[in-house]
């Protein structure tokens, strides 16, 4: 019975897919320039998995030509959310964010998992208790388990799924930032305003010491540096997963919590993060009220690059690093927010440091947050080409900043056995202008 | 794969064959025949090849098929014949007439997996390629050589060596270089019953028997199935220079146009844009155009470095002798980009105004370009429209581009209406109703107007001569349909 009754109501809910989303979806012309800078048309090569497919099944879906069956929501979980199609598109349509759309809609219709409610729902509103639900893996890994179950690949036994599961884990620090972080952080020198650094839980769990040289850079460039406590994940799972009740909660906790912190920036080292919280203006939108307060918030959010690129004046001298690099765009930063030149205007400032373009630049890595599990076997492929890109530069570090691309970069040292270091931008730019600051004088 | 080798595997599944048609679907059959990857027939598959770039237009077919080799090709064409199916080939869906959109269902045959470059001949100046090859990965493939493929579609980022030589496409730079056809040398082709003709070498001189490549060009998949392409490659141009004009009256860009081919000068790249379009432009991508001029051309002449020097200087001298309000040209390659930038918006500019963007492309000769922007203008106005038209003013093909919206099925009805009367305009000019799209379904009511019922005719006569049954690409050129 509850096929039947599902798909009734999952036609009622496209039906009511509101006129600014279906007329972006007519906007659509079809003329398959997004195909080309497609990751997943790229490895599959049919229309299917395509963004000018994907709005063709969403237009048909809301136009009744189309069963919203488990077929369409498979569908709709292949896009990577990369965006790059919206940086091509011609007419202006967001393939993407009508993905999430969709996403959003079937997921409201149908039952949801146990786990993804508990991580979704529960786990990534409180940074402390996200932290303390990774114990055990840090104990896996400091006990020496890890070291052993590599050696002998002990999983492939059990299971493929669970090995790659296991081959992807990271290394987890100790302590995350927010443990060992002071709540605000004096400017160095003359305060020129107060920004609000809002840490992702990843960079936060994963990457503590690039978030607190981040947190340093700020200063130096002579801001004082706010890190509320209370503030909870951006949401940007929620909003790949399609809920939407609890992405509402945590936003409007951010909103007011940095909003009432007096900031006049909230700045951000993930990319993935900064495009979310830029789109709260958006997506919070219908409550009148907290929309506006939201917009006011997400006028204030920078990315780190775009925020340093200005208030990082010529008066700051920066020391030289000797290394041959290339910057990786992280999709929420080069597609979803449009910004390609501050990460490289700032690296071009240190001297001994060769930077060059990554032939490919703008694809994704394939990370696309939990993409490389679920999707596991297109991601390795779309890697693949990443790092076949990225050998051609004959960069020995790859620079970037969003921490679903270093885990993904990281991954591929194991996989593909590649030589390079990867990097948040925020650790080389501090070790510069710490030598900048050193030597005392200009460049 | 044998037929007969997978027959016992049916009798097994589905009981005996009992001579008649066999109960087993068209994809079934098709996954035994060719491995289950290349086959493709779910409700989204079918959906997602319902369509290519022409707006309003969508038919599902039965089951999708993507060949990766010229011998799954021969196979679908056998096995369809057997079926009675009908079989419409596709490259990666770009095109502007519905040239591959299955009318009749059947087996849509996808050629984007034969995507290999066989061999660059760098001493004969020729190519081979797989009809799948992207045009764009043709163009990097032969210029990092030293040589130059000039046929440019708009979409040949994504589209594909087979398909344009299917719709025998043009491009930019037509004017001076020609079109796709030009540089045909010779072609695999298979027929609907799975039969093959290799016709054409890479001799310049070639005249044994009917020229079938001539032929076979531009027939837009109705004919056969291209499994192999060899295309004349020409030296890649050592110089270029770009030039931007603006006008306050598009009859003197248009006289500008004239001038400089008078002056024995054939430019690379002629393009033209009207008040609307550079309106839109102006209003989309803010790059600092004048919002009161009438019309702009963009000309770039390219060759030996010290011919570019001196047809840029009678370009310019054109330009500034016809009433342009101002003439720019480039000095480096950055800002020959960035005069190329108003140009490269257009499409982008004028799709972002209305949900629908509807395209067509009438072409006239040179002189009478004037007169067919009047026309347009005037048919936009009678049927209250926004068209905004921008093309090649070089060779006469021009894009009158309706911004609407296919829900307003009366405005629909105007479109059509307006464009019924600009391709009479243009065919009373001496003109055509379609420089480089192709007739496909979305101009096929025009056709006998076009060409007269004698040539359609013939043309019928020598489709029923490959194709009796009329099964590939069915609906196409022929058939007298609307939009």
């Amino acid at each position: 019975m509850g096929a039947a009754q599902d798909l009734s109501m999952l036609r009622e809910a496209f039906s009511t897919l509101d006129v600014h989303g279906y007329g972006d979806v007519l906007q659509c012309m079809r003329c398959g320039f997004c195909l080309p800078t497609c990751p997943t048309y790229r490895t599959d090569g049919v229309e299917t998995q395509s963004p000018r497919g994907r709005v063709a099944m969403i237009k048909a879906v809301v136009d009744g030509r189309m069963n919203p069956s488990e077929e369409f929501a498979e569908h709709m979980y292949h896009c990577l959310d990369c965006r790059n199609c919206h940086t091509v598109c011609p007419a202006g349509v967001k393939a993407g964010e009508l993905v999430l759309d969709a996403r959003h809609r079937i997921e409201e219709h149908r039952p949801q998992g146990v786990v993804k409610r508990f991580l979704l729902e529960y786990a990534i509103r409180d940074q402390r208790r996200l932290s303390r639900l990774l114990a055990p893996v840090r104990m896996y890994q400091r006990a020496g388990i890890q070291a052993l179950v590599r050696k002998y690949d002990l999983l492939k036994a059990v299971s493929a799924g669970l090995s790659h599961l296991e081959a992807m884990m990271p290394d987890i620090p100790a302590k995350p930032l927010t443990e060992t972080s002071q709540e605000e952080i004096p400017a160095d020198g003359k305060e020129k305003g107060r920004v609000g650094f809002f840490i992702g839980c990843a960079m936060n769990l994963l990457y503590p010491e690039a978030s607190r040289a981040t947190a340093w850079l700020l200063s130096r460039a002579g801001y004082t540096v706010v890190i509320p406590r209370a503030q909870q994940c951006c949401g940007a799972p929620n909003i790949e997963e399609g809920e939407r009740r609890v992405y509402r909660e945590m936003a409007e906790n951010n909103v007011d919590l940095f909003l009432g912190k007096g900031v006049d920036f909230v700045v951000t080292d993930c990319a993935a993060c900064g495009n979310e919280l830029k789109s709260y203006g958006t997506l919070l939108g219908g409550r009148k009220r907290n929309s506006r307060y939201a917009s006011v918030f997400s006028g204030k959010v920078r990315d780190v690059s775009e925020f340093l690129a200005g208030a990082l004046g010529p008066g700051i001298p920066f020391g030289p690093v000797d290394r041959t690099a290339c910057f990786h765009d992280p999709c929420h930063l080069c597609h979803a927010q449009g910004i390609t030149t501050p990460p490289r205007e700032l690296l071009r400032r240190v001297p001994g440091l060769r930077l060059s373009e990554v032939p490919d630049a703008g694809q994704c890595c394939g990370s696309a947050g939990v993409y490389n599990i679920t999707h596991a076997d297109r991601s390795m492929k779309i890697l693949a080409a990443k790092v076949e890109a990225i050998a051609k530069t004959g960069a020995k570090t790859v620079l970037t900043s969003n921490p679903g691309c270093m885990l993904q970069l990281e991954y591929a040292k194991r996989r593909f056995m590649t030589d390079w270091e990867v990097m948040h931008i925020s650790p080389i730019l501090r070790r510069s202008l710490a030598r900048g600051e050193e030597k005392g004088g200009s460049e | 794969m044998d037929v007969q080798m997978v027959l016992p595997f049916y009798h097994q599944t589905f009981g005996p064959l009992d001579g008649r048609r066999m109960t087993v679907p068209l994809s079934r059959k098709l996954e035994e025949l060719l491995g289950r990857e290349k086959v493709f027939f779910s409700e989204a598959d079918r959906l997602c090849y319902s369509y290519d770039a022409t707006p309003l237009v969508s038919h599902l077919p039965e089951v999708v098929v993507r060949a990766s080799t010229e011998e799954d090709v021969h196979v679908v064409l056998e096995a369809a014949a057997k079926e009675g199916a009908s079989v419409t080939p596709r490259g990666s869906g770009t095109g502007l007439s519905g040239g591959s959109v299955p009318v009749d269902g059947g087996i849509v045959l996808l050629t984007t997996g034969m995507n290999r470059i066989l061999a660059v001949d760098a001493d004969d100046l020729s190519v081979t390629v797989e009809p799948g090859v992207i045009t764009a990965d043709l163009h990097a493939a032969v210029e990092s050589k030293g040589l130059f493929y000039p046929p440019d579609p708009g979409s040949m980022k994504i589209s594909t060596i087979g398909g344009n030589v299917a719709e025998n496409s043009g491009g930019l730079r037509a004017m001076k270089y020609g079109i796709t056809g030009d540089y045909v040398l010779a072609l695999d082709t298979y027929f609907v019953d799975g039969s093959k003709v290799l016709y054409g070498t890479k001799c310049m001189k070639d005249v044994a028997g009917y020229n079938l490549t001539k032929f076979l060009v531009g027939t837009e998949g109705t004919i056969g199935v291209f499994t192999k392409i060899t295309l004349k490659l020409v030296p890649k141009p050592q110089a270029k220079k770009t030039i931007l004009a603006l006008y306050d009256d598009i009859l003197a860009a248009g006289r500008t146009v004239s001038a400089i081919v008078s002056r024995k000068v054939i430019p690379s790249t002629l393009e033209l844009m009207d008040d609307v379009t550079i309106a839109c432009v102006e209003e989309y991508a803010k790059i600092g155009l004048p919002r009161d001029a009438a019309a702009l051309l963009l000309i770039e002449t390219d060759g030996h470095p010290e011919v570019v020097k001196e047809e840029g200087a009678k370009i310019e001298e054109a330009c500034r002798e016809n009433g342009a309000r101002t003439v720019r040209v480039a000095k480096d390659a950055a800002e020959s980009a960035e005069l190329f930038t108003a140009r490269r918006m257009a499409l982008s500019a004028l799709a972002r105004v209305k949900p629908t963007t509807i395209l067509e492309d009438i072409t006239v000769p040179r002189p009478a370009i004037p007169e067919m922007m009047a026309a347009i203008r005037e048919a936009a106005k009678k049927y209250s429209l926004r068209m905004g038209t921008f093309g090649h003013a070089g060779d006469g093909n021009l894009h009158p581009t309706c911004l609407t919206d296919e829900r307003d099925k009366e405005e629909i009805r105007r479109v059509e209406a307006a464009y019924d009367e600009i391709f009479r305009k243009a065919i009373s000019l001496g003109g055509t109703i379609s420089g480089e799209h192709g007739t496909g379904m979305a101009k096929s009511k025009y056709l006998p107007m076009m060409v007269g019922p004698k040539a359609v005719e013939v043309m019928a006569r020598i489709k029923g001569v490959f194709d009796p049954q009329g099964r590939l690409n069915p609906g196409k050129i022929f058939r007298t349909e609307a939009r």
